[in-house]
This record gives C-alpha cells, structure tokens and sequence, in this order.
C-alpha cells in the first residue's frame, strides 16, 4: 500500500461525500428554520449563518486538526511531516492534513481573487464629500462610530458600500453621493453603519469561503445563501430605521444605488429586483409604523462561532480520532478492493 | 393597495378607490372593481354588503402585508454573491422601468406624508 493512497482518497471521500452530507444536513436545518412561521424571514439570521458556514467550515477544521494530532510523535507535527524516519507512524495522517489544507487554500483563491478592493480618491471632489460626510457623521449620534470610517471614491461605477474585514470602511462614489440629499445620504449611512457594526464583509467573505470548499455541497446551499443576504440587507434597512434613519430617503437612496451607471450597462448580467422591492416595500410600511426591534436575534455569530471552531479543533485532542482511522481504514480498503 | 394604504381607507367602496385614481389617471371603474375583487379573492381585502354594494376594508397593514410575503418574495431570488456589501446590487438596464416605478411609489408617499 503506497504511502500516498490516504492522504490522496481520504481528501476525496471528504471532498465528495462527508461535506455534502454536512451540507444535505445543514439544508434540513435551514428549510426547518425558514419556514417558522413565528419569527419571520428576517429571524433567526444568527443561527442561518452558523449553519450555512459551520456545515462545511467545522468538519474540516475537525479534520485538519485530527490528522495533525496523529502526526505527532512527540515532535512537532511540520517536523514529523519532514522527518522520513517516522513516516510509518505519522506521515499519513499528516500529508492528509495537508492535502486537505491544500484543497481549501486552492477553492479559496477564487473567492479572494473576486474580492478587489476600491481605490481611495482624494480629487477636490472627493475632498468636498468627505466634508460634507463629516457635517452628516458629527450632527447625528449614530452615525459617530463612522467618524474616520468614512472614505471617498472617484469610481463612477460605485455607488455605496462597505469594505475591510477587521476594520470594515465606508466606501461613498463622488458621482452616486451628488444625485443625493442629506436626509438620503445620512440614511444610507446609517444602513452602512450597521453592516460596520457587525462586520458584514467578513461575515460575507466567510461564507464565500465555506460554499467554494464545498463544491459538490454548494448547490444545496447556495440558495439558502442567497436568501440569507438579502434578509441580511434587509435587517440593516430596518436597524437602521430604529436607530433614527428616515425610511423613505433610505428607499430612495438604494433604488439609485441600484440603477447602473451607462458604461456599467452593458457589462451587468440581469439582476431579479424582487429583493429590492421587498426592500422598499418594506421602507414603505415603516413610514407607516415605526419596526420594533427584533426579539429572536439569539446569540451573535462571531462568538458562537468561534466557540464551535474551537471545539472542532480540540475535540480530537479530547475524545480521539477514531472517525479519522475510519476513514483511514476505510480508503485504503477500498483501494484494495478495487485494485485486486 | 397603496391608495387604501396610502389614504388611510379602513373601509371604502369600489366609487371610493376609483374617485381618488381617475385624479390621476383615466381609470375605467370595471378595472377597478376587477383589481378589488381580485384583491378581495386572495385575502388581502375583506368585505361586507352595503345594500346593493360592497364596502371593502383591509386585513392587513402595510406591514403586516410586507411581513406575511416577504418569505415568498425572498425565495424568488436568485443571483451570485458580491464579494463587497454594498447598499443595493445594481440591476440591469431592463429593470430600468421597474426602477422609474419604485421611486414614483416613493416620492407618491412622500407627498402624502407632507400633505
């Protein structure tokens, strides 16, 4: 039996069979949690998210930590993986580690690849705007935690967003921030400031992350994904209402955020506007009444998430790895069986 | 619905709806009485008989109306992700119109909130 046969058909049977399976699991879970009637569609994002990223992130952190947790033999596990002496003992469960860290670094270039980053201006123009952002960000007390988290492009192509993942910015188009009143522009800034609060872009980026290691699983998730987002962008409409934005300069500001500059026409595919108008369907009805905040929020992502991840990562340490040395002795039966 | 929304209407007839459109538009009152019964039929409007009339009212409010379809409205979307939060994806020049309609709904009902 070749040293290679686990490290190689192992990093397959999880590729094509434990993560879709996690993501079949994490589907039910969602479906379930979709159709609550009680809460809503925009409840329960929390445990929506934990699921849509925890069924592909925490099987492989799992793994990853397994496989290093048998390579060590009293060295540490990179000695081990370079050290032929005691390859017996510990180079298979090592190399598979490795090729799965492999496998999730080769799917995750893809999404990095598409996360470009938007030129910082600083033209007259931008200049001004910034001015302007500030007069908006010191007279209103919410929009406080933007001071300095503001920036200013020139891209007529871009209209308003945020980026940066542990340190999330406003990014404000020049041209989009003109055809705008105060009331919009501040409104929109409100809706920014919540997407900053609880860093949406690195709450996006994760998720990306966890559906491109999970090619044959992504198809079950994605369009729980896709609904996730825009009951995401819908949550910071409403939060940004309760914390004092107008909700009719908000609807008006995101439908001129939605319409393409004329160089960017041609180039965008066809977007369904069905999120867009439940958006500011939605805008509407809070002009109407004011929205109370949501009350089965549950617990925050990022702490529970990392509760779960180090609790995938340590497991192994604790209770064994006897699912690794099934899936060990499973492979390498298996290419016998198919050898003979 | 927005004119019974917008106008406040807890209880209206067909003449009611049809007077407050033909201000902005030659209506027809057979396309009126078409779109109210057909609102009555999938539950968003109830009604009792008034002599030889209906009167109509609402079942729900705006809200509770955006709430009870927001499910099915999120499950039409489809779409790639955007690496970057941004405060509306664009959409294509072919939803232009639909656009132009949005901002008409919303600058209608800002005129009515001044007024």
């Amino acid at each position: 039996m070749i040293e290679a046969t686990f490290p190689l058909l192992g990093t397959a049977f999880v590729v094509l069979i434990v993560l879709p399976t996690f993501a079949l699991l994490a589907k039910a879970g969602l479906v379930m949690l979709e159709r609550d009637e009680v809460g809503g569609p925009l409840h329960g994002l929390n445990l929506r998210y934990v699921l849509l990223t925890g069924s592909s992130v925490l099987p492989i952190a799992w793994l990853l930590s397994a496989g290093l947790h048998q390579a060590e033999t009293a060295k540490s596990a990179l000695a081990c993986l370079l050290d032929h002496d005691t390859a017996e003992l510990c180079f298979e469960p090592g190399f598979f580690a490795l090729m799965l860290a492999v496998v999730v670094v080769a799917s995750s270039i893809g999404v990095m690849r598409k996360h470009r980053g938007v030129r910082v201006s600083s033209t007259d123009a931008a200049r001004t705007l910034l001015r302007r952002v500030a007069r908006i960000t010191s007279s209103d007390p919410v929009l406080a935690s933007l001071r300095d988290r503001v920036v200013v492009t020139d891209d007529d192509g871009f209209a308003l967003g945020t980026h940066g993942l542990l340190k999330p910015r406003v990014f404000v188009g020049t041209a989009f921030a003109a055809r705008l009143s105060e009331e919009m522009l501040a409104s929109a800034l409100g809706h920014e400031a919540e997407h900053v609060r609880a860093l949406d872009p690195l709450r996006y980026l994760i998720l990306q992350l966890a559906l491109a290691v999970n090619p044959f699983g992504r198809f079950l998730l994605e369009p729980h994904a896709v609904r996730w987002q825009a009951a995401r962008e819908a949550h910071c409409d409403r939060e940004a209402v309760i914390l004092g934005a107008a909700p009719l300069p908000l609807a008006d500001a995101i439908v001129r955020a939605a319409r393409p500059g004329a160089r960017e026409v041609v180039a965008l595919g066809a977007r369904d506007t069905a999120v867009l108008k439940f958006r500011i369907g939605m805008l509407l009805a809070f002009s109407e009444r004011a929205p109370a905040r949501c009350c089965h929020q549950g617990p925050s992502a990022f702490p529970v998430a990392f509760v779960l991840l180090l609790i995938a990562l340590l497991l192994p340490h604790q209770t064994g790895t006897a699912a690794l040395d099934a899936l060990h002795t499973g492979a390498e039966h298996a290419l016998t069986y198919f050898w003979r | 619905m927005d004119v019974v929304w917008g106008k406040h209407l807890s209880s209206f007839a067909v003449g009611d709806v049809l007077a407050i459109l033909e201000k902005q538009r030659d209506i027809a009152y057979t396309t009126v009485m078409t779109t109210v019964t057909r609102l009555y039929e999938k539950g968003i409007l109830e009604r009792e008989r008034d002599g030889k009339r209906y009167i109509y009212s609402p079942k729900l409010t705006r809200a509770e109306f955006m709430e009870s379809t927001a499910r099915e409205v999120l499950d039409e979307a489809v779409g790639g992700h955007q690496a970057m939060v941004m405060l509306a994806e664009k959409v294509s020049e072919a939803s232009a119109g639909e656009l132009d309609d949005l901002e008409a709904i919303i600058q209608k009902r800002r005129e009515e909130l001044d007024a």
